[in-house]
């Protein structure tokens, strides 16, 4: 069946499906990026308030028997409430510890969260989580069909990024931003720096939360899968975010939506025989960018 | 040569100077207020000894100690009789003290973290196994070769991510570590594939009790790198860099140059330790060696304490035999684990450690090696003192290299 | 042959120009003095010469080689020694330690040799050893062995930033300050040790400080820097009478000797 697909179809098909995985990468990326911009910190729990998303959601779907709507709900304020203890418990009493050390801080919390899933809920390892429409073939790009699922999470993302390029307009957002660059400054005018340090963090978990909810259902999911393995987002999401400039969030979307493209190029059959190849060009992105425009394609800091 | 390596020899005096003498110079006096500080800030002159039951005392330890170490896993003068599965435990504790240090060299000296050690200590592996098998060489030259393979590895990966800050280098090992996973390690005339590669136990070594005293034996020699490094120029301009950038650089030291140093000496560490970990099970496979093993390494070595080496040798010693479920077995608390709390002992690092990582982050910065500082100090013949080895925080400091 | 020749030098950091078309020279043992108000540009002069900042145009000359575009330890292994404004010392190190550090060129093995325990480091490393401690005597901070440097008093934290700077052995020593919080007697003392110093270890020195009468004293030709540019340069009586020096930093700052 590969071996009569056209180069130009094999082409257009990553295409396809690079932009959905991008998808995915894109949210983690802006989560990555609010963070960075907020704190400062390389937050490496990020794609762990996805699974535990994930996890609460298939609880309250499989064992509560709640309906799905409620059971994303349930996933979603799993995952916030998990950003903020995060952020209350670890990041604020390292507020003065080196950058490296906090980043330490948030892969011990990955850590400590992929444990505890191993511990509870490693029999089965693999579970399936819903998805939220089960109509496989109601779209086509380039002759290839396109899940509602995969629709869902290219929608969610548009709605988000919306969402956030406005709220950085609101008076809320400019606090926020204020509060990452002049903290001090930001205190005299009356902007509580803890207050907006617990905000972006709850929100970049619900970022998070968003991307292990809506990527969960395209396969199956086990402790973890959202930071390594096969459909870890974590490292793409991060090599997005460096593209993006680490600080720009529509940088970021775009950076996402690189990543998952480039690493799709990997299915190609012309890099068949080499082993891991999706994982090698997600590497070689990330070095590239950062030698070459290290400052990335939208960033204005540089690296 | 110029004046200053024999200060006291003079320098002709320019013309300008009203004395010509050339006599040493004779620094103008202190004050006596600034004398008696800096009096007060020296140490003592008078140093403690210890009366002879304390030499006792101290002796009776030091020889428990290297009871524990040098007899005990080798069943020598021993009254319990470990099994072949127990000295293998204790083969994989120093194993794994020595990446710890090799990690301490990267995080503790030269502040950078490694996220992706896993593929440092796997190549290690693969490479002593290889040299091995498919080349027939004897264990020391797979040893040698896996060694300068991992100082290579991280002269190469170094010399482009260390251009970076210490997050996007963090960033940069934790994306190799998992392409190597994923890549490298699947490359079946490398690695045998899923179905890895034969690492014998090295001729003239018979069993797992011999195999541990070829480990102990690596570890010393570590152990003495990692001390002449602490105490010879680099050491000290590695300090330099960490604490004061800016300073180092007026010294003449190269702030990225050293770094890369660091990298490699911590590569080759990596690399002794990995040939360990192969020749140990008489096999090696790809599947050990990822990004949770790579967070291991990194929690055990804080843990352990930063910069100090024998906490950074207890606290990895600790995770390898809680590991292997040996701690929990001494300690008698396996049924605990397994039964009360449901948690399969191969996962018990994966929870307990990282909660440990984080109260030793936010709580208890010196780790292990503040710990045993007291003890440390008084076996080696001062008083006890409940406060040495305090540390105010986990010191990694975001140079830019 | 000037020890440091520095030309047309300007540097703009965003939109302020930190630096405008500064000149200066350092001959063969000579002691230059820099004053100037606060935010006059010296400190961004001393980054220039030891190659923190990269100048906007101008170069830098030592010994008449260009040093403009040569790394900072680079110029340091050519001879350019510094102190800085808030002591440039490895604070949680001992006095011995952090001339040690400094002795980092000095020391003839190399790094790995170090590491690996070759017998002959150990040789060098005593008489390292021994040098930083004919180095602490020399500048009457013989008592200070060990001690932390952290639990230091500020005045002896600056002789020992000195003493640190001369172990890495410089031809042109850079001093920022180094009478700062020091009272007027102190900084007399001080002027004292920098002329022996100078005699004995054949330095060429160029310095900032605001006492204005220990500058005066022990230099050999003085510069007043204001607005980032040279105001006014000459020997050290002339331009402190100069009119636009008065005007522009002495008004307020003029003490008796």
């Amino acid at each position: 069946m590969v071996l009569g697909v056209s180069f130009v179809d094999q082409l257009s098909t990553a295409l396809v499906i690079g932009v959905i995985t991008g998808g995915v990468y894109a949210l983690v990326a802006l989560g990555l990026v609010l963070v960075y911009k907020a704190s400062g910190v390389f937050n490496f729990a990020q794609a762990e308030f996805g699974t535990v998303a994930v996890y609460a959601a298939y609880a309250a779907l499989e064992f509560a028997g709640l309906p799905y709507g409620i059971a994303l709900l349930v996933g979603v304020s799993a995952g916030v409430a998990m950003g903020l203890a995060t952020e209350r418990l670890i990041i604020r009493p390292l507020f003065d510890a080196p950058r490296v050390t906090l980043l330490v801080a948030t892969a011990g919390v990955a850590l400590l969260v992929i444990g505890v899933q191993f511990w509870r809920a490693n029999d089965p390892a693999l579970r399936v989580l819903a998805p939220i429409s089960n109509e496989l073939e109601r779209v086509r790009v380039f002759g290839i069909s396109v899940s509602d699922q995969r629709i869902v999470i290219l929608l969610v993302l548009a709605a988000t990024a919306a969402g956030l390029a406005l709220f950085f307009r609101s008076p809320g957002g400019l606090a926020v931003l204020a509060a990452s660059q002049e903290p001090t400054a930001a205190e005299l005018v009356g902007v509580s720096v803890r207050r907006v340090s617990s905000l972006t963090w709850g929100v970049a978990a619900l970022l998070g939360s968003l991307a292990g909810l809506l990527s969960a259902p395209i396969s199956n999911f086990s402790p973890g899968f959202l930071t390594a393995g096969a459909s870890g987002a974590l490292i793409p999401g991060f090599t997005g975010a460096v593209i993006g400039g680490m600080t720009s969030m529509p940088g970021a979307v775009v950076g996402g939506l690189l990543v998952g493209i480039v690493e799709s190029l990997g299915g190609l059959n012309a890099l068949e025989g080499i082993p891991g190849a999706r994982s090698l060009l997600v590497f070689a992105s990330l070095l590239v960018v950062l030698l070459v425009r290290p400052q990335g394609l939208l960033g204005r800091a540089a690296a | 040569m110029s004046a200053v390596d024999d200060p006291t020899a003079g320098h002709p005096a320019p013309g300008s100077e009203p004395d010509g003498s050339g006599l040493p110079v004779e620094a103008a006096p202190i004050d006596a207020e600034t004398a008696a500080a800096v009096r007060a800030a020296a140490p003592r002159p008078d140093r403690f000894r210890p009366a002879a039951a304390g030499w006792i005392g101290r002796g009776v330890v030091w020889a428990a100690l290297a009871w524990v170490v040098l007899c005990l896993p080798g069943n020598i003068a021993s009254p319990v009789s470990l099994s072949a599965t127990e000295a293998r435990g204790a083969s994989e504790a120093v194993v794994f003290a020595i990446i710890g240090l090799s990690l301490n060299v990267l995080i503790g000296y030269a502040g950078q973290i490694s996220l992706g050690h896993q593929a440092f200590v796997g190549i290690g592996a693969f490479t002593s196994a290889f040299v091995v098998t498919e080349l027939g060489q004897e264990f020391w030259l797979g040893v040698i070769v896996a060694a300068l393979v991992g100082a290579l590895q991280a002269l190469l990966l170094g010399g482009v991510a260390l251009r970076v800050t210490g997050l996007y280098f963090a960033l940069i090992t934790l994306s190799y570590g998992v392409m190597v996973q994923q890549s490298l390690f699947n490359v079946e005339s490398l690695t045998g594939g899923v179905a890895g590669r034969d690492a014998p136990l090295p001729t003239g070594v018979s069993s797992a009790y011999g195999y541990y005293y070829v480990c102990l034996g690596l570890l010393a020699l570590v152990l003495w790198l990692d001390w002449r490094l602490t105490r010879t120029k680099a050491g000290r301009a590695l300090l330099a860099v960490r604490e004061n950038p800016r300073v180092a650089a007026t010294l003449g030291i190269d702030i990225r140059g050293y770094t890369v140093l660091a990298f490699m000496v911590s590569g080759f560490f990596a690399g002794i330790g990995g040939a360990l970990f192969a020749h140990r099970d008489g096999f090696v496979v790809a599947e050990p060696f990822t990004f949770q093993l790579a967070l291991i390494f990194i929690i055990m070595t804080v843990v352990g304490g930063l910069r100090s080496r024998s906490g950074v040798v207890l606290g990895s010693a600790f995770f390898a035999l809680m590991g292997d479920g040996i701690l929990l077995k001494l300690l008698r608390l396996e049924g605990f684990f397994e039964n009360v709390v449901k948690l399969p002992s191969e996962f018990v690092p994966l929870v307990l450690g990282p909660l440990l990582l984080l109260l030793t982050l936010t709580l208890y910065p010196g780790g292990i090696g503040q710990q045993v500082a007291p003890v440390r100090g008084w076996l080696l013949g001062g008083r006890f003192d409940r406060h040495a080895g305090a540390v105010k925080e986990v010191q990694v400091t975001d140079v830019r290299a | 042959m000037s020890v440091l020749e520095v030309h047309d030098l300007s540097i703009r950091f965003g939109g302020v120009q930190a630096l405008a078309d500064v000149n200066l020279a350092a001959g063969e043992w000579e002691i230059v003095g820099i004053i100037g108000p606060n935010g006059a540009g010296k400190t961004t002069l001393f980054n220039c010469i030891t190659g923190f900042y990269s100048p906007t145009s101008g170069r830098v000359r030592f010994r008449g080689e260009d040093i403009t575009e040569l790394p900072v330890h680079v110029r340091a292994g050519r001879g350019i020694g510094r102190t800085f404004q808030n002591v440039g010392l490895v604070k949680g190190s001992s006095a011995v330690e952090n001339l040690l550090t400094a002795q980092h060129l000095a020391a003839s093995y190399g790094a790995v040799a170090g590491i690996a325990g070759s017998p002959r480091t150990f040789d060098d490393e005593r008489a390292l050893r021994h040098r930083a401690h004919t180095l602490l005597e020399l500048l009457g901070l013989a008592d200070l062995g060990d001690a932390a440097v952290a639990d230091l008093p500020y005045g002896v934290l600056k002789r020992l930033e000195i003493a640190t700077v001369l172990a890495s052995d410089p031809d042109l020593l850079l001093l920022d300050e180094p009478g700062s919080g020091m009272g007027p007697e102190e900084a007399h003392a001080l002027g004292d040790t920098l002329l022996e110093l100078r005699r004995t270890f054949g330095l060429t020195i160029v310095m900032i400080d605001h006492h204005v009468p220990l500058v005066t004293r022990v230099s050999d030709y003085m510069y007043c820097l204001n607005f980032g540019a040279v105001l006014a340069e000459g020997p050290p009586e002339v331009v402190r009478a100069h009119p636009d020096v008065v005007a522009a930093y002495l008004g307020d700052a003029a003490e008796a000797v």
